[in-house]
């Protein structure tokens, strides 16, 4: 059953936007900028939301050398080029129930653009409401958007935060497929290079695929129906500080938000060095 | 071919795939890529003595994986290409073919359907060499 954002009892619900919302706003293109962020790269070209951008995950926020996100320099420069500004408010939205508009948004949280926020359904909800989709790429005037400071420290972990966290016994989850949890899936056919040499979980994880966040139209489920996942089955409590992870920390990226935004937990991270780096590291305990 | 027409071919493939289904006689059924993440197919493949009698796909997943996996396969059905020369297939030239600007950096998605489809035949050969190594022995026993 459809409910409005506000009846969904998030914790921040101005973090979520509907599909109506969004209808409303096509033209207000000085201050609000629409994203689409997907995985299959030609989506947007084949047809998007009127006056949206498209940003690559690939090609636009990752470092092309090294394993990381982009550099302040060029975060700046990207802002520039699709006219986004500090003041503008950023709408994600995409394809895979918005787990590439997540990741997008968690990786402008690094650099401190804070007025972003989710168009709830994503791409699917829009396509099947039948809204206006075009295939013409919007031209905006580029902004001087500041050198920002990339901020790795609150929302993102690194090995050795979560190696501590272990020690500390904090709560993990893993948001992996079941046969990735159990170490029955020791990595993706065919993509040896996105694997690991051993399967499994961290110690004491706790298995909630990423996707039980959503329903069937690719909205966000409400509060009380995420509250019995995360704390009924996954033993989550208020304050608690959680650390999420997958494989290369796109998918955790989404229960992150679920996490941060819709159930309110302030210390929540997203470990994107994942299983890719985990499952690789000698001595890293592992559970089956 | 400009980008478009690269990305109006890939379409053409995605919404209209060449050879999808499953071969019910295959010799071969090799799966390739995710359902998780990216594309994933199945390659079904029916041969004798070098030569590819039967070729087919199912597969899910982003536009390029699944076009690029149609492309491939009619390019080596109308082709008569034998398992030798799918083999000897450059990865580099099939993405020139599908359109190394459409792909962009998703050269992995494109060459999707050809490395499985290599895996495919590399088994096929494999499992033909042993039946070949074995006949004797199971005659003489």
């Amino acid at each position: 059953m459809e409910q409005d954002i506000e009846q969904k009892g998030y914790a921040h619900p101005e973090a979520v936007v509907s599909t109506e919302w969004v209808a409303e706003r096509l033209n207000d293109t000085e201050n609000i900028r629409i994203v689409e962020s997907d995985e299959d790269v030609l989506l947007y070209d084949i047809g998007h939301i009127r006056n949206s951008v498209k940003i690559d995950w690939v090609e636009d926020l990752n470092d092309p050398l090294v394993r990381d996100y982009l550099d302040p320099e060029h975060f700046a420069r990207l802002m520039g080029e699709k006219g986004i500004g500090l003041e503008t408010t950023v709408v994600f939205y995409g394809d895979k129930n918005n787990w590439w508009a997540t990741y997008a948004l968690w990786v402008f949280q690094l650099f401190g653009h804070e007025n972003v926020v989710v168009m709830d359904g994503g791409r699917i909800k829009w396509e099947q409401e039948g809204r206006e989709m075009t295939q013409e790429v919007p031209s905006f005037p580029s902004k001087d958007y500041p050198v920002p400071t990339r901020d790795d420290e609150k929302i993102r972990a690194f090995k050795e935060d979560v190696e501590r966290h272990l020690e500390k016994q904090g709560p993990m989850i893993d948001v992996r497929s079941p046969g990735e949890y159990s170490g029955e899936l020791l990595h993706m056919p065919d993509y040896p290079q996105e694997g690991a040499l051993r399967g499994g979980h961290i110690p004491g994880a706790a298995s909630v695929p990423w996707a039980r966040a959503v329903r069937e139209d690719g909205s966000f489920k409400s509060a009380d129906e995420l509250k019995e996942i995360y704390e009924g089955e996954a033993g989550l409590n208020q304050g608690d500080d959680v650390i999420a992870y997958c494989r290369i920390g796109e998918r955790s990226s989404h229960t992150w938000f679920v996490l941060k935004y819709l159930l309110g937990y302030d210390k929540v991270r997203n470990y994107d060095g994942s299983w890719t780096e985990w499952g690789n590291s000698v001595r890293a305990p592992i559970e089956r | 071919m400009s980008r478009q027409q690269q990305i109006a071919v890939l379409l053409q493939h995605y919404q209209g795939p060449r050879h999808q289904g499953v071969l019910a006689d295959a010799d071969v059924a090799m799966p390739g890529g995710s359902p998780e993440c990216g594309g994933s197919v199945v390659i079904y493949l029916r041969g004798e003595e070098g030569r590819i009698r039967g070729l087919s796909f199912t597969g899910q997943g982003d536009i390029i994986s699944q076009a690029a996996t149609s492309m491939i396969l009619e390019q080596v059905l109308d082709e008569g290409l034998t398992m030798d020369e799918v083999i000897a297939l450059d990865y580099e030239a099939f993405v020139d073919r599908v359109g190394r600007e459409a792909v962009g950096s998703r050269t992995r998605n494109a060459t999707l359907g050809l490395s499985t489809l290599k895996s495919a035949v590399r088994k096929h050969q494999r499992d033909t060499l042993y039946a070949n190594s074995t006949e004797p022995a199971r005659k003489a026993g």
